[in-house]
């Protein structure tokens, strides 16, 4: 009798740690703080500490965000917010962009504030007309990306996307640059608090297939320790923080 | 790859004297160390984190194969598939029949060392499918047919001018004295590459059990791009990179990053669980997570070697190193070097081959210190100059002449007591009269000439401090 190639891996580890019979025993939940009552409560406060220091934290985030070669803008109203875009569109001359479909790219009525610039703007998200491939040939094509965040963290300059229905992955990776918008209360003090709140999602059957955590532009020193950017991913980024 | 270990000398001998790899090298430490050092400085409880993250690692090893059951189970439940490699064979086959059964003509690769201990692209170039490594480094090094210098840098033994030259004669770009150049002309061959590949193959920085999330670290966007554009995502993991929940992933990311390069966080960190889903707009139809043993569950099963498999693989302990310093990462002949590549290599490819490599260290311990998960690097490195000298389970192993246990023998006879030290002093102050040059002894005769040949040793004095204490000094 032969065993299958998987339960022969199986049974080489369990042998190493002194066990071939049967499988090493489960570690308890409450050693791992696996009970769903210690996630929600963590995840509970996690959300009221983005709301309650929700203006420290974007302060603390215009800073690291900085450090990380982030372009920073703090701005107090849609307006400014679509002003700043639009500055971007025109420096840049840029012919086509894409964009997510969250919801605070359409509050600042991007679309139309964007028009008198000539830029093309593509929303990659399918029932706007483009199937998969031809949605992402308008991201390799595109001279921008403007996506929103679904979280930021104040520790280390980031903002988080959480790519799903109408939030492509592609959106914030393949155009030279990137403009991400984050919201006020959107915000997160740590990385932990960050992977507190994503847990929460696993219980619930929200993790979805993917995550990115962005800190600044592409770069890499792999030849004499030189810091260059984009060198795959973009190598402009801005960051528009609401409020 | 085909492990090189039996030339550590000749390796070390040539690096030794090339005076552009000796820069490189000495860049290291002025660089990533200190960036480093900088880095735990500036975290609030790093120390802490580091026996949280120790306590994690051992728990998960020591757990292996229930949590090994449970990203199997959870990968699965996204819609990814799992398959368990014993060797590396295995592990090309699987990737290689996939790769053919899918018609793919072209694959895109994030860094991965396990492909490398594999030596994947070969077995790719042998089915006629073209591997590109897309990290700005490995495309380096992969246009130079060599192998990485460098866990986390691995073309840094090469200068501007030897990159400008190579993609010159492999590329046709014009020659430049210019980085940026080089990046904007890797960026342009490459994007090429991304948008034609139908399978991206990455490492795994961290695999968390509970949710079946595979977790790649990187700077340049390559990894996001591997797990974006192609309609095939394969991610190649040793068994040893599981953590159990998503909750150990900010003690470990922040001990990584700030372990290699010392930044607060690197450009992106992806984090993958299966394919793209229906709803998604875009990402691959296929996740596949090959995890591979090859030589790991021998580490395992040795109790006195079982840290080992706790390294998050950030090259603090090469950089620290100040044998790795001068000998550089092509001498350790195999694809980890420094001083966890000197337990891990000689256990995963044959110690018989790999003699060398656990004698090269000072166990001066500064790779323990930067460790950040503490590994205790100059323990394992005696454990294994132990098996060398008395053990049997290696073929090719040297066994100790009859001559030097005697010594041995004596030495710890001598060290244990005051008379026989006393004789053993009073008869070397005797023996050493012919040798002895303005109080050091320059050249000993053989078998113990090696130890003169680069360094003198001082004299026994005349009276020892005992004897001068009893005459009231």
């Amino acid at each position: 009798m032969t065993t299958a190639p998987r339960d022969e891996f199986f049974r080489t580890i369990r042998q190493a740690l002194g066990h071939p019979e049967g499988h090493t025993p489960a570690p308890s939940a409450t050693a791992l703080g696996r009970t769903r009552g210690d996630v929600d409560a963590g995840a509970r406060h996690v959300r009221e500490v983005m709301q309650r220091d929700a203006g420290p934290l974007l302060a603390q985030l215009a800073e690291t965000a900085n450090q990380n070669g982030w372009k920073v803008l703090r701005a107090p109203s849609l307006d400014t917010a679509a002003d700043y875009v639009r500055d971007v569109v025109r420096r840049l001359e840029a012919r086509s962009a894409v964009r997510t479909a969250h919801d605070i790219l359409n509050r600042m009525k991007l679309d139309l504030r964007l028009a008198d610039t000539g830029v093309a703007l593509q929303v990659m998200a399918q029932g706007f007309g483009l199937d998969r491939a031809a949605l992402r040939q308008k991201a390799i094509e595109a001279d921008l990306g403007i996506t929103g965040a679904d979280y930021a963290i104040a520790e280390t300059g980031s903002c988080v996307l959480i790519p799903r229905q109408g939030v492509s992955r592609l959106a914030s990776l393949v155009p030279p640059v990137h403009v991400a918008v984050v919201e006020r209360g959107q915000v997160l003090p740590s990385l932990d608090d960050l992977f507190t709140l994503r847990r929460d999602d696993f219980l619930s059957g929200n993790l979805g297939s993917y995550m990115n955590i962005i800190s600044g532009p592409s770069r890499s020193a792999d030849i004499e320790y030189t810091l260059i950017t984009g060198v795959h991913g973009p190598g402009e980024v801005h960051m528009v923080l609401m409020g | 790859m085909e492990p090189k270990t039996k030339q550590f000398n000749q390796g070390a001998a040539l690096a030794i004297r090339d005076e552009k790899a000796q820069k490189s090298l000495l860049g290291l430490y002025h660089g990533f160390h200190a960036a480093r050092l900088r880095a735990a400085d500036a975290t609030p409880n790093w120390e802490e984190l580091r026996d949280h993250a120790r306590a994690i690692k051992a728990h998960t090893v020591e757990h292996l194969d229930y949590y090994l059951a449970q990203v199997e189970a959870n990968v699965a439940k996204a819609g990814g598939k799992v398959f368990f490699a014993a060797d590396a064979a295995e592990a090309n086959k699987y990737v290689v029949d996939l790769a053919k059964a899918r018609g793919v003509k072209v694959v895109i690769k994030s860094k991965s060392m396990v492909s490398e201990e594999m030596g994947l692209n070969h077995q790719f170039e042998a089915a006629g499918i073209e591997p590109v490594e897309t990290d700005l480094g490995e495309y380096v090094i992969q246009l130079a047919e060599e192998t990485p210098y460098h866990i986390v840098a691995p073309a840094i033994h090469k200068s501007r001018q030897d990159v400008s030259e190579l993609f010159h004669r492999k590329l046709g770009s014009a020659p430049t004295d210019k980085i940026t150049d080089l990046g904007r002309e890797a960026r342009r061959q490459l994007r090429q590459k991304f948008i034609q590949a139908d399978m991206g193959i990455t490492g795994a920085n961290f695999v968390v059990a509970e949710t079946g999330t595979v977790v790649i670290v990187t700077n340049e966007g390559n990894g996001r791009m591997c797990t974006s554009m192609p309609r095939i995502h394969v991610a190649i993991t040793g068994m040893e990179k599981l953590v159990p929940s998503m909750k150990d992933l900010g003690t470990f990311l922040r001990l990584l990053i700030r372990s290699a390069t010392g930044q607060r966080i690197t450009s992106y960190v992806t984090a993958v669980t299966g394919p793209r889903r229906s709803n998604d707009e875009d990402g691959p139809e296929e996740f596949h997570l090959v995890i591979v043993d090859n030589g790991r569950s021998r580490l395992l099963a040795n109790p006195e070697l079982r840290e080992s498999l706790y390294c998050i693989r950030c090259g603090a302990c090469l950089n620290a190193c100040p044998v790795y310093r001068k000998v550089g990462g092509h001498a350790y002949g195999w694809v980890y070097p420094g001083p966890i590549g000197a337990i891990v290599s000689p256990v995963l490819t044959g110690l018989g081959d790999a003699k060398d490599l656990p004698y090269a260290s000072s166990l001066c311990g500064a790779c323990r210190e930067a460790c950040p998960v503490r590994i205790n690097i100059p323990r394992m490195l005696l454990v294994l100059r132990r098996e060398l000298t008395e053990g049997t389970a290696y073929p090719g192993q040297r066994r100790v002449a009859l001559a030097e246990r005697m010594a041995m023998r004596g030495y710890r006879m001598a060290f244990q007591g005051r008379m026989f030290l006393g004789l053993a002093t009073a008869t070397g102050r005797v023996v050493q009269r012919p040798l002895v040059r303005k109080g050091r002894i320059r050249r000993m005769p053989p078998p113990l000439s090696g130890w003169t040949r680069y360094r003198t040793f001082p004299a026994l004095p005349k009276h020892s401090f005992r004897s001068r204490w009893k005459r009231g000094l």
